[in-house]
């Protein structure tokens, strides 16, 4: 099964404020690419109009099933998951007073997900021992860093064709950061997802990500073939290695 | 003057109606628990519950209970409608709770009236074999036009509890007033399901009517003295528990009937204010609490 998702010239913002300017970017089948910016670059906002939060002013964004075309601007966020394109959220957004159990369930709520219910929840159980640990406590009473690998587990629990995570180092030790780079990594060659993550640690970003782009002011300023190109480009050396 | 004789009957007497004040206040646990709406105006749908059984007793002799399960469906939609027209008015447009509460109070009073209209003041009661009997264990007696209301509101409770905790709109219910966004980034439409809970909490309204005209006979006006004793619950349960409803109804029961038993009827109304005055004082968030 191929899927692609494809953002073309897409212009968006929040009332008379002018987020993105004419961003385009794809991310391929069974690719990981990091969005690469520091706060208040866009990458969210890009992240919320694939996800329908935010609607687009101008531009496309469409997902590829197949060769099959859905056009994803103009769609509400529930629709686009059902289509199977979930986002781990800035935040991480759990229900904390539900628990930990409850939450992966409803992760599983896209219709096409029902049917994997048991051997998604058997695999994340599995990846993330702590979360097995805990599946009766209520998600809110876990550590930043438990709770981001329930995220991440939740959003595995509805089949994504195409994974997007939203920052999974904000609010994290660094060594908790490592420990969700790496899980993620462990589950991309597991699962063969295709995963969009925005980021803005470079160094750890780069861990995982087959290429990526750098976002400056709503602009894809660079386009780095390979997180080789990408860490040898000015912007990069100048912004996030300290170079 | 206390006989230990008085104080078994009305124990038990208390824990009978604690069941039956359960199902009374699972509408009010779903909406204002659940779904943060406050619809005060829960009572006058029980009230209606009772008069769609009286009316189905009256004409065909239908028992309570079945005409409480039959318009249950028939109460569900109603509780559509009446959540979408709250919905598209006031919560859309993010309109303070207060406001959704006078909505919930005319609608009180716009029922009561019609059902005035229509009834009439006079008290109405219907008949069905098991009501005037009882059993007797020793000294304490048992009716049975309490015993059917208590025994069926637990199953009521206990139905709603593994609704919410085992399927997806269940857990999806329980999650809604927390955080909508975070639902809709799982495939869920928030909307679709506060509006499927609040239909489900009207729908127990449908069975509720039909165990209050059993145990007393009903006429338009008594859904008020309703009001605080189903908010009390919820208070005293602790918002979004239905388990707590549940704990909360047995203990409103229980100090009702004592109160009746020893200080005359007329203070058991009072007892329910006292315990929701008393439990917003000492603890806010109730006995399980978020």
């Amino acid at each position: 099964m191929a899927n692609r998702i494809v953002v073309r010239d897409v212009e968006a913002g929040y009332g008379g404020v002018r987020v993105l300017h004419g961003v385009s970017m794809h991310v391929e089948d069974g690719e990981t690419v990091v969005l690469l910016g520091t706060n208040g670059n866009g990458k969210s906002t890009l992240m919320k109009c694939i996800m329908g939060i935010v609607q687009p002013d101008a531009g496309e964004i469409f997902l590829e099933v197949d060769g099959r075309r859905f056009d994803l601007a103009g769609r509400r966020p529930e629709e686009i998951v059902q289509l199977g394109v979930t986002l781990v959220p800035e935040g991480r957004r759990l229900l904390p007073r539900l628990t930990v159990r409850e939450n992966l369930l409803l992760g599983a709520y896209r219709a096409e997900a029902r049917r994997d219910i048991a051997r998604n929840l058997e695999f994340c159980l599995e990846a993330f021992p702590v979360l097995a640990e805990r599946q009766k406590q209520l998600a809110g009473s876990m550590s930043g860093g438990e709770q981001q690998m329930l995220a991440i587990a939740r959003a595995l629990m509805s089949t994504p064709r195409i994974l997007l995570v939203d920052e999974p180092s904000v609010g994290l030790a660094p060594i908790l950061v490592s420990r969700v780079i790496a899980k993620i990594r462990e589950l991309k060659e597991k699962r063969d997802l295709t995963v969009l993550m925005a980021e803005q640690n470079f160094n750890q970003a780069v861990k995982i990500a087959d290429r990526g782009y750098v976002i400056v002011h709503g602009r894809i300023e660079f386009e780095g073939e390979s997180t080789q190109k990408l860490a040898e480009h000015e912007l990069v050396r100048k912004y996030y290695l300290g170079l | 003057m206390f006989s230990l004789d008085l104080f078994l009957n009305a124990l038990v007497a208390g824990v009978l109606l604690g069941g039956f004040y359960a199902a009374v206040s699972l509408g009010i646990s779903i909406a204002f628990g659940l779904l943060d709406v406050v619809n005060i105006g829960h009572p006058i749908f029980v009230i209606l519950g009772s008069y769609a059984a009286f009316v189905l007793n009256d004409a065909y002799g239908l028992d309570p209970l079945l005409s409480g399960v039959l318009f249950a469906p028939v109460f569900f939609l109603i509780g559509v409608v009446v959540y979408q027209v709250y919905y598209l008015s006031f919560e859309r447009k993010g309109e303070s709770p207060l406001r959704g509460l006078v909505f919930f109070f005319g609608l009180l009073f716009i029922i009561e009236v019609a059902l005035l209209l229509k009834f009439g003041v006079d008290y109405r009661l219907i008949e069905a074999p098991y009501i005037g009997r009882s059993i007797h264990i020793g000294e304490v007696g048992i009716a049975f036009r309490l015993l059917v209301p208590c025994v069926v509101g637990l199953l009521m409770t206990l139905a709603i509890t593994q609704f919410l905790s085992r399927t997806f709109y269940g857990r999806a219910i329980k999650g809604v007033a927390q955080d909508s966004l975070a639902l809709r980034l799982m495939g869920i439409d928030p909307v679709r399901i506060k509006t499927i809970a609040f239909g489900l909490g009207i729908a127990t309204a449908s069975v509720a009517g039909a165990l209050l005209i059993m145990i007393s006979p009903v006429e338009p006006s008594i859904g008020r003295a309703y009001i605080g004793r189903v908010f009390a619950i919820a208070v005293l349960g602790g918002l979004g528990s239905i388990g707590g409803t549940l704990t909360a109804a047995l203990i409103l029961g229980i100090a009702e009937s004592l109160t009746a038993t020893f200080s005359g009827p007329s203070w058991s109304l009072a007892v329910s204010f006292g315990i929701l005055l008393l439990v917003l004082a000492v603890r806010p968030a109730g006995l399980f609490g978020r």
